[in-house]
């Protein structure tokens, strides 16, 4: 099997993993090739719109497991194949001086026991590090069930360490993938917490969900997502809407993956971890799931109209971040240019707020932009809706002159 | 009205020699141009010989801080059609608001200034990863750029600290300016002066194309596809130079 027959097997069987992130670490490299840029750089986008910064394949897909959703599982007849180390860092090497990548994300099928498929990926990368004095990003794979000591020795080559914890409840865990072990997993993340230094896995770490392969709630995912954030301060959870790739009785048949879905939980999540959100303020028993029609910040405001509409000019930062169309950093502009000057709805345009949002919960010195007799819930709630499908549903085609 | 079209000779500090000396003598600009400008009828064409203060510089740092000197210089790099003028209300106002200039973002010049600037940066970073490099014959890497805003200052830096173990030219295709990196440190310089001594590709280089090409065309999800979301991340002026992005042209 050729270099390039390989590529593709464990390109393709790669590609289902989310996180593709660069940022988060700086690295230099003495007398080798590379560095790493604090903030990140996408180096191309894919057919689907993610973003492609790293190399993203997989040691082997061969596996022990038998997961029920994933493409790799051991009853599936695919076609195998397994890089050697030096054909991983022919690629990386040759890929990177050429500007195509940012670094490599190393993830493996296991292979014989999980120390065995750890060990390989560790030789893999000293020999990256070590023999081509490689100073890129890398992000690598942590195998549940591998022994502590595989783990500091892959730990202290690379940025991220990531482990998936896959589906949010160990009923659908169960279900779903019988050899999985959510303790092991845990285990790894309660490791690298607590060993984190800027020698030891600097970027820190991530972890990945499936969203729609099980019935659990949107509740169920963000409650799980905030205790991951928590307990084992992750950087990123990343939710991966479920695309049905094998056939079985325990998996629901979908048309489409759930994109609407992933989007909203993406929203939710940087609530969370941006916003001083809680799970609670977004989702309770009676609404376990959000609302698909309007994102999760516009439904907490509308179901908390009582405390709008908020003035520009005088509430607090953490207020101002809880106005629907108000980011992180156009409430820091308004904070500093408020010293200085009153701000105005055409102020606010300049400074990046999303006005279609935020002016139905927003006074401008006062002012309302409207005529504040039709500040109403229902209103708001209809115009919302209406702006969000808005540009998906108004047909364009230029005007003719002349009918035909 | 004011027709008066004051001319500088095209450099950053030519630029700001003149403004200062507009501001000194209380003088009102109608418009600034460099040397490119062709006039319109009505335009009052004004050339004065100034001479450079080498203090200028350090006295605009000291005056309106590091940050607002940083934004004046990433507006002069663009290819906004007045952005001498922005400049010259940007310095006029800087010394009345001093290092506080830049959270007047009522005033238009701040405003403008801080989007332009910050267009500026994003192409570079744009730039950072989008650039892509082909092996030549002799094993110097060599690229071509098309920025509309004059960035290979930005590219440059980043590549010298990136790829300091190999050659590398880049090359400025709009502006006909390349920078050459010998391993040490970079120069830029104008292409009439320089010229490849080979144009041909390396051997390993088609190869490398090739499984790059099949890597992008493996990576994306069929199921997810979403070609709005790719062109809203990259857009298709930075295709020309992309080789997986060859076939969709």
């Amino acid at each position: 099997m050729n270099l390039e027959e390989k590529l593709k097997i464990l390109a393709d069987s790669a590609k289902y993993d989310a996180s593709c992130s660069s940022s988060g670490s700086t690295r230099t490299s003495k007398n080798g090739i590379g560095n790493v840029a604090f903030s990140g750089i996408c180096h191309s986008f894919s057919s689907d719109g993610r973003c492609i910064s790293l190399l993203k394949i997989l040691m082997t897909n061969c596996c022990i497991f038998d997961c029920k959703y994933c493409l790799n599982r051991k009853s599936n007849s695919i076609p195998r194949a397994i890089f050697t180390p030096e054909e991983i860092c022919e690629i990386t090497l040759n890929f990177y001086r050429r500007n195509y990548i940012e670094g490599l994300f190393l993830s493996s099928g296991i292979i014989k026991s999980p120390d065995y498929t750890m060990d390989l990926l560790v030789q893999t990368i000293t020999l990256l590090r070590k023999k081509y004095h490689f100073g890129g990003y890398i992000h690598a794979k942590a195998i549940p069930g591998a022994s502590e000591k595989k783990l500091k020795e892959l730990g202290l080559l690379v940025d991220r360490l990531s482990a998936n914890i896959e589906l949010p409840t160990e009923h659908g865990l169960k279900l779903l993938a019988p050899n999985k072990d959510k303790t092991k997993v845990e285990k790894i993340m309660g490791y690298v917490k607590e060993n984190q230094t800027k020698h030891f896995v600097p970027a820190g770490q991530s972890t990945q969900m499936i969203i729609g392969a099980t019935k659990e709630s949107d509740l169920d995912i963000m409650e799980k997502s905030a205790s991951l954030y928590n307990n084992y301060q992750l950087k990123r959870v990343f939710y991966s809407a479920y695309i049905p790739v094998n056939h079985d009785s325990f998996l629901p048949s979908l048309e489409k993956p759930p994109l609407k879905r992933e989007n909203r939980l993406y929203q939710a999540d940087w609530l969370l971890r941006f916003y001083h959100f809680q799970v609670r303020d977004l989702l309770d028993q009676k609404n376990p799931n959000f609302n698909i029609l309007i994102d999760p910040k516009a439904d907490w405001a509308l179901r908390h109209i009582e405390e709008f509409p908020k003035e520009i000019n005088h509430c607090s930062y953490y207020d101002l971040l809880k106005i629907p169309g108000i980011g992180v950093k156009s409430a820091k502009r308004i904070l500093s240019s408020r010293r200085i000057f009153q701000v105005s709805f055409d102020d606010l345009k300049k400074m990046g707020v999303v006005l279609k949002r935020a002016k139905y919960f927003i006074t401008c010195n006062g002012k309302y932009f409207m005529n504040p007799q039709l500040f109403k819930k229902e209103f708001i709630e209809k115009n919302l809706v209406y702006e969000e499908i808005l540009p998906t549903s108004r047909p364009h085609e230029q005007l003719r002159l002349f009918h035909e | 009205m004011n027709n008066s079209c004051y001319i500088y000779d095209d450099t950053f500090v030519q630029l700001l020699n003149l403004i200062y000396f507009l501001i000194k003598n209380k003088m009102k600009p109608g418009n600034i141009q460099n040397t490119y400008y062709s006039p319109t009828l009505l335009d009052e064409i004004i050339h004065l010989e100034i001479s450079e203060d080498p203090e200028l510089i350090t006295n605009l740092i000291q005056e309106m801080g590091p940050d607002t000197y940083r934004t004046i210089y990433y507006v002069f790099l663009s290819t906004e059609e007045n952005k001498e003028l922005i400049i010259y209300y940007l310095i006029l106002n800087g010394f009345k608001y001093k290092d506080q200039l830049l959270y007047h973002r009522n005033l238009k010049c701040v405003t403008k200034a801080i989007t332009i600037s910050k267009y500026v940066l994003h192409e570079a970073h744009k730039y950072k990863g989008f650039i892509r490099f082909k092996e030549l014959d002799n094993h110097v890497l060599y690229a071509e750029i098309e920025p509309l805003n004059d960035i290979l200052y930005f590219i440059s830096h980043h590549f010298e600290k990136r790829l300091k173990q190999e050659y590398w030219i880049i090359k400025d295709v709009k502006r006909g300016i390349l920078s050459i990196y010998d391993k040490h440190k970079y120069i830029l310089i104008s292409e009439n002066d320089f010229k490849l001594s080979t144009t041909k590709l390396s051997q390993q280089e088609w190869e490398m194309e090739k499984l790059w090409k099949l890597f992008y065309q493996t990576i994306g999800i069929e199921t997810r596809k979403n070609d709005r979301c790719r062109r809203n991340f990259m857009p298709k002026k930075y295709w020309k130079y992309m080789i997986e992005m060859e076939n969709e042209i």
